[in-house]
């Protein structure tokens, strides 16, 4: 017996030991100030603190981000006796040159423990993606944990800052984003979303890109076009507008949804055309040392409106003519966005050395450090084709 | 308890436990590690070698263990090749196993401490992981096998289930060419390959355990444990680069769970999967922990000819002061791959040896 | 070189870390080893007393007669003896039909019946052939009244005094005769029992509303009665030393394996025991591990449970008293079943099996999974959720382990106070309870909304399990998984498991290892287990028990 108690008692100590350490881990949901989303910017005012001023003597930039915090105050269904708060959201900014001391800074003004985990969009002011090397803004971002690969990011006109401010009381800014985000595959003038985890592919590769622009008027936001990020230096070089955009998008295949808007050659009234299905295909040549593109683009889709008069849409001879004239205004949009891109801005956006490089890899090896220049100089076609499928419930 | 050979296993729980004991770190590091040595797309198909390679070597082991059909490892090699090198090759499997159960404990408590527990000391979380073990060993080899049989499904299943929920952002782009770049990178990565599908060895083991009439299908057994794993694999590679690419894969320090992370399904219940990823692995882990543990203890039992259960006990500080021993996870990583090296020597050439002296020997007598 | 090495040597924490990895699990196993070992050198010592006392007790009587003489005054004296001091005890002296053949009658009133005694033994015995009883004596006496004179079912002869007492004392009437060294014990009883009606703890939907009742001769009639079996054997036994109680082993000759009955016979020899109450007792010394929390027997009062059972090729034991029959041996997948399932069609009862498996997991994993998911991994949860979450849990005071255990508390609470109340009282009570309870935990802010849904589901998914004490089980495993959450998360869920599992893996009832039907794989059991398939495919019965015919239908 004796043996037992003394068995039980050492049991005890041990186990009450080591449970007296605590659970390490654990904090509450409600304690915590949810992260929604980043915005960085450049600073260029007056800075205030003193490691600011050592910064920008060392002759470093610095930054500012605004974090948006959603609290358990914040949140509609969190408020008690009716009283509603002004904002769904709380921002918060710092400036530092380095990220993450900057973010920590913020500790000292906000009282809840932050959690980044549920944070949707990072977006990047002009300025600084300009500036700065993107790899370098955004090396906290892929590495910490807490940020999901799977927020997206967006580059802003002028402030980021004020794409996280919005009108509406209810609304959380960043949610808004990202649901805008899923309008891509009803219109081409939206970029597939960028998230982090296909970024830091690209980052790595050394090849340029696309980020979805975002300007805010009057406090409203609204996505205008994209701006391109050059793989060398990893900066933004300039911003294509929506139409732009429109023929990137029928280049990389990606246009899911949208309308390409003709004009009847005889009347000059214009033909809008519904996009159910759109197929591209680039194909390179390589004849000795002289690269060249073909692009292929196959489409089915249907009459949404047009305001010919005189043509009835029963007529198959009109939906023939209606489809040269769609082929035509899509090879129209291909050539602008590639004049941008390959004589303007010389990059490659759409993807096409990815294409050289699964055709040809060793001639990709050879060419991949200077693709962008090379880029700029072949010769690209296009071929498109456009079928009507129907014409819905008018035919006229 | 003791060393016998009372308890017996079926064929399929010998399949389930070689397919538990080869799943294991393979699945987190595996894309990268080979995408390091292959740096094209092939990397699939230097996996599918590496499996291939693993077989022969199953198979070879199996050869040389029905040889002597009731005696493990321990055991017969004494009958091969005398008794001071027989000790000495038996000590060696035997740092090795204990090795490898403190490599999986030590990345196990890493991965965990980064996803799921972050403020917890490692210890805290080695400690309830080895005593778990401890209670399941001390049941013998048919209690391991049973616990593998239900652990076994559970990770089949959500496994794929969680691997096709990543079809979204799948571009099959990223895994063109194929051989674009010729043969040669393929064959840098199959030795890393290789080093995944560790496991077989312990079918020098486990012929002893199985039933009598059972024995012949032993090579069936070996080739079915290691096919699953590498359809596992393969999978978990063509998915993880289909998704991130391959320049991608090379930064990424855990490449699977970054996959399971990247993609959110709003509206299914959990629209972050990356959970069940990290339950399935974390049991598999314990599973390799408990087999190679076991077997550790079998040796050292059989080696000194006596109860498992003191040798039990006994290797439970020694498993945790080696996990605890790498400083950093670069460390750990280097670790793992010395590790790796020292199976492949001991567990590719060894047994080749062992079976052409072993063949040698029966024509003389 | 040297400073390469030790450079790699670990901290002296780690020395102590892992000195203590491998304390802990020594100091535990020491303690069960020594546990085990005092109380089975207690039950020894137990057991010593108790004969020491029984041999006490037997010494008087041993004093007195052991058999009986034919003398009819010695024997009537020694009766009066044992019994006289009793007052439901009566004692009726007659002299046989017309002779001078003085004989008396022992009963015990209350257990016997009154009527077979006035209308058969009685009146054949004191009306009886006058011409013949005159003449015969002794042996020819004792030959006639075996053959002609006494028209009863159950007659025995018996000269051990002590078995005629015990007899007398369950309702048997001894009839002792002037001349005839041995007395007659007539089977007369009858005693009152209730209602054969539907068990209370197993109701169903579909499926005869039997029960089993208290008294041993109706069960073994139930089973009996459920068809023509010529192999079901059904072997008696008696257990208790001071009230002894009979006991009932059935099986099905052709199915079980023999071994199977020897064990459960050996088992049930070794029990050693005052009064064996209920047949709980008996449960909790035949079982293998009594310190698994999992049950190692199932008790049912149902019959067909029983018959079903022993189809398979299991044990049943049947104790007089009680109408829980205990049936062995047991695997997990027979805690989750009900007979109502082979009742209804495969499709329907394939599905509601499936639920019933989700509701057990939900029953032991809901608490745990939100406390881990609340107070550790919210990134793992939807934003919107952990939106609502964060705004319903401010002004929470209590992290979220504390406030799960005071609802699953409250609820136990009231679960056990539900089954005390009177009848019309109980359900409302329970009901009223928990919704008020909830309602106003939540307003006062004690508890969020969410905690209080979890905990309702929980408590109604442990409603779902047929079988109370594997509900009793999980109930209690669940405390164990929400503390072990609490510590780790996920993490801790994961190790609970794997825990669980191992100890399930390594449980053993009666030879048959505990999750038999899935592990070892055998396809064929598969049939069975999660789903059940139609009735055509299910021609053999579960390997797992081995039994001796495994061709469950014909052909």
């Amino acid at each position: 017996m004796k043996r037992i108690q003394c068995c039980v008692r050492l049991l005890l100590v041990a186990t009450v030991t080591l449970l007296l350490t605590g659970c390490w881990s654990s904090k509450e949901i409600e304690d915590l100030g949810l992260i929604v989303g980043t915005s960085l910017d450049l600073e260029t005012g007056d800075v205030s603190s003193e490691e600011q001023q050592d910064a920008r003597y060392a002759n470093r930039q610095l930054l500012t981000i605004t974090n948006q915090f959603v609290t358990s105050e914040t949140t509609v269904s969190g408020t008690k006796e009716g009283a509603l708060p002004e904002k769904a959201y709380k921002n918060v900014s710092e400036t530092g040159d380095a990220v993450l001391p900057t973010l920590r800074n913020m500790l000292l003004k906000v009282d809840k423990r932050s959690f980044a985990e549920h944070s949707k969009v990072i977006i990047i002011g002009e300025e600084l993606a300009s500036t700065i090397n993107l790899q370098q803004t955004l090396d906290f971002f892929l590495r910490e944990l807490e940020i999901r690969p799977s927020g997206l990011l967006f580059i802003a006109q002028d402030q980021a800052s004020q794409a996280l401010e919005t009108n509406e009381p209810t609304k959380i800014p960043a949610f808004q984003l990202v649901e805008m985000m899923e309008g891509h595959e009803r219109t081409t003038k939206i970029l597939p979303p960028m998230t982090v985890a296909k970024l830091e592919g690209k980052l790595y590769s050394d090849s340029s890109f696309l980020l979805q622009n975002v300007s805010t008027e009057n406090g409203e936001v609204k996505f205008a076009g994209a701006a391109i990020i050059e793989g060398k230096t990893k900066k933004l070089r300039g911003f294509l507008n929506e139409s732009d955009l429109e023929g990137i998008a029928w280049m990389s295949g990606d246009a899911k949804g949208g309308l390409v808007k003709g004009f009847d050659e005889e009347s000059g009234a214009p033909i809008v055309y519904e996009i159910i299905s759109a197929k591209s295909k680039i194909i390179p040549h390589v004849k000795g040392d002289q690269i060249s593109f073909t692009i292929k683009i196959q489409s089915e889709g249907r009459i949404a409106e047009h305001w010919v008069l005189s043509d009835k849409a029963f007529d198959n001879q009109f939906l023939k003519k209606a489809e040269k004239v769609f082929e035509k205004e899509i090879e129209r949009l291909v050539r602008k966005a590639l004049d941008k891109t390959q004589h303007e801005f010389q990059t490659d956006v759409s993807g096409f050395g990815n294409k050289l490089r699964i055709d040809y890899p060793k001639v990709w090896q050879k060419r991949k450090k200077e693709w962008d220049q090379t880029f700029s100089e072949v010769p690209i076609t296009c071929e498109v084709k456009v079928s009507i499928k129907d014409y819905g419930t008018s035919g006229d | 308890m003791n060393s016998s050979m009372k308890d017996k296993i079926t064929t399929s729980q010998a399949v389930v436990i070689i397919i538990n004991y080869i799943l294991a770190t393979g699945i987190l590091t595996l894309p990268r590690a080979s995408v390091e040595k292959v740096k094209t797309p092939d990397v699939w198909i230097s996996v599918f070698l590496g499996g291939v390679v693993a077989m022969i070597a199953g198979v070879i082991i199996v050869k040389l263990s029905q040889q002597y059909p009731d005696k493990t490892f321990y055991q017969y090699n004494q009958d091969i090749i005398g008794k001071w090198l027989g000790w000495f090759i038996s000590a060696c499997v035997i740092a090795y196993f204990f090795t490898i159960s403190a490599f999986e404990v030590r990345i196990m408590a890493e991965v965990t401490s980064l996803f799921l527990l972050e403020g917890t000391p490692t210890w805290a979380i080695i400690l309830p992981f080895l005593w778990v073990g401890l209670y399941l060993i001390s049941g013998g080899i048919n209690t391991i096998a049973r616990l593998f049989e239900i652990i076994f499904p559970i990770t089949f299943v959500i496994f794929l289930l969680v691997a096709f929920l990543s079809l979204g952002i799948f571009e099959i782009d990223n895994l063109r060419p194929v051989l674009g770049l010729g043969v040669v990178p393929m064959l840098k990565g199959i030795k890393t390959a290789t080093l995944a599908f560790l496991g077989p060895e312990i079918m020098l083991l486990l012929v002893a355990f199985m039933y009598p009439s059972d024995k012949s299908k032993a090579v069936k057994v070996v080739l079915a444990g290691i096919a699953i794993p590498l359809l596992f694999y393969v999978i978990t590679v063509v998915m993880v680069i289909g998704a991130l690419s391959i320049e991608g894969v090379l930064t990424r320090t855990w490449p699977t769970i970054e996959l399971m992370r990247s993609f959110e399904i709003p509206g299914l219940i959990f629209e972050r999967f990356e959970s069940f990823l990290l339950v399935i692995w974390i049991m598999q882990i314990f599973a390799t922990f408990t087999i190679t543990y076991y077997a550790a203890t079998l040796g050292l039992a059989q080696v000194f000819k006596k109860n498992m259960h003191p040798f039990l006990y006994g290797l439970l500080p020694i498993i945790y002061i080696i996990a605890m021993t790498p400083k950093n996870i670069n460390d750990l990583f280097t670790f793992g791959d010395k590790i790796g090296h020292a199976a492949l020597i001991l567990f590719g050439v060894v047994p080749i040896t062992l079976l052409l002296i072993s063949k040698l020997k029966g024509k003389k007598a | 070189m040297w400073e390469k090495v030790i450079s790699y040597m670990p901290h002296w924490q780690v020395f102590l870390q892992g000195f203590l990895a491998f304390f802990i699990p020594y100091l535990i196993y020491k303690l069960f080893h020594v546990f085990l070992f005092v109380n089975k050198s207690n039950g020894k010592i137990e057991m010593k007393e108790n004969s020491e006392q029984v041999e006490m007790v037997h010494i008087p009587i041993q004093k007195t007669l052991e058999q009986f003489t034919g003398d009819f005054n010695k024997d009537l004296l020694q009766m009066r003896k044992e019994l006289g001091h009793n007052w439901d005890i009566h004692f009726r002296e007659f002299q046989i039909g017309n002779t001078d053949n003085r004989a008396a009658i022992v009963f015990l009133k209350g257990l016997c019946d009154k009527e077979l005694i006035d209308k058969h033994i009685l009146k054949s015995l004191m009306n009886g052939h006058a011409e013949k009883s005159s003449v015969l004596r002794g042996h020819e006496l004792q030959q006639s009244i075996r053959n002609e004179i006494l028209p009863v079912s159950e007659l025995l002869e018996e000269s051990k005094v002590m078995k005629a007492v015990g007899k007398v004392l369950t309702g048997s009437t001894v009839l002792i005769v002037d001349g005839i060294q041995n007395v007659f014990i007539i089977g007369t009883a009858h005693g009152k029992t209730r209602n054969l009606e539907e068990p209370v703890s197993e109701a169903m939907v579909r499926g005869p509303r039997v029960g089993f009742t208290e008294k041993l001769s109706v069960n073994t009639s139930l089973l009996r009665q459920h068809g023509e079996n010529r192999n079901l054997s059904i072997i008696e036994m008696e257990v208790g030393e001071r009230t002894k109680k009979e006991l009932v082993v059935a099986y099905i000759d052709e199915i079980v394996q023999p071994n199977l009955v020897k064990e459960v016979k050996e088992r049930i020899e070794t029990i050693h025991l005052d009064d064996v109450a209920e047949s709980g007792y008996i449960e909790q010394l035949i079982e293998d591990d009594y310190l698994s929390p999992f049950s190692q027997v199932q008790s049912t009062e149902r019959p067909d449970r029983v018959i079903a059972a022993l189809l398979e090729g299991r044990v049943a034991i049947l104790l007089d008293g009680t109408p829980f029959a205990l049936i062995v041996p047991v695997t997990f997948n027979m805690l989750l079943q009900s007979p109502e399932d082979y009742y209804e069609r495969w499709l329907s009862s394939s599905l509601i099996r499936l639920l019933r498996y989700f509701a057990a997991g939900i029953s032991l994993f809901g608490p745990s999974l939100y406390i881990a998911f609340v107070s550790f991994h919210q990134g793992l949860i939807p934003t919107k959720l952990a939106l609502s979450m964060m705004a319903t849990r401010q002004g929470v005071p209590f992290p979220a382990l504390i406030e799960a255990l005071i609802m699953e508390v409250a609820i136990e609470i009231l679960r056990e106070a539900g089954l005390r109340l009177p009848k019309p009282i109980g359900p409302t009570m329970g009901i009223v309870g928990g919704l008020v309870i909830g309602e106003a935990a939540v307003q006062a802010g004690i508890v969020s909304p969410i905690m209080v849904i979890v905990v309702a589901l929980t408590a109604i998914s442990s409603f779902a399990i047929p079988q109370y004490n594997a509900g009793i089980t999980l109930r209690m495993l669940r405390f164990v998984a929400m503390f072990s959450a609490a510590l780790f998360g996920l993490y801790g869920i994961i190790l609970f498991f794997l825990f669980l599992c191992s100890h399930l893996v390594k449980l053993k009832s009666f030879g048959v290892s505990y999750l038999s039907p899935t592990i070892p794989y055998r396809a064929g059991d598969w049939k069975d287990f999660m789903v059940r398939m139609p009735l055509k495919m299910m021609k053999h019965r579960p390997r797992l028990l081995k039994p001796k015919d495994s061709v469950r239908k014909g052909e």
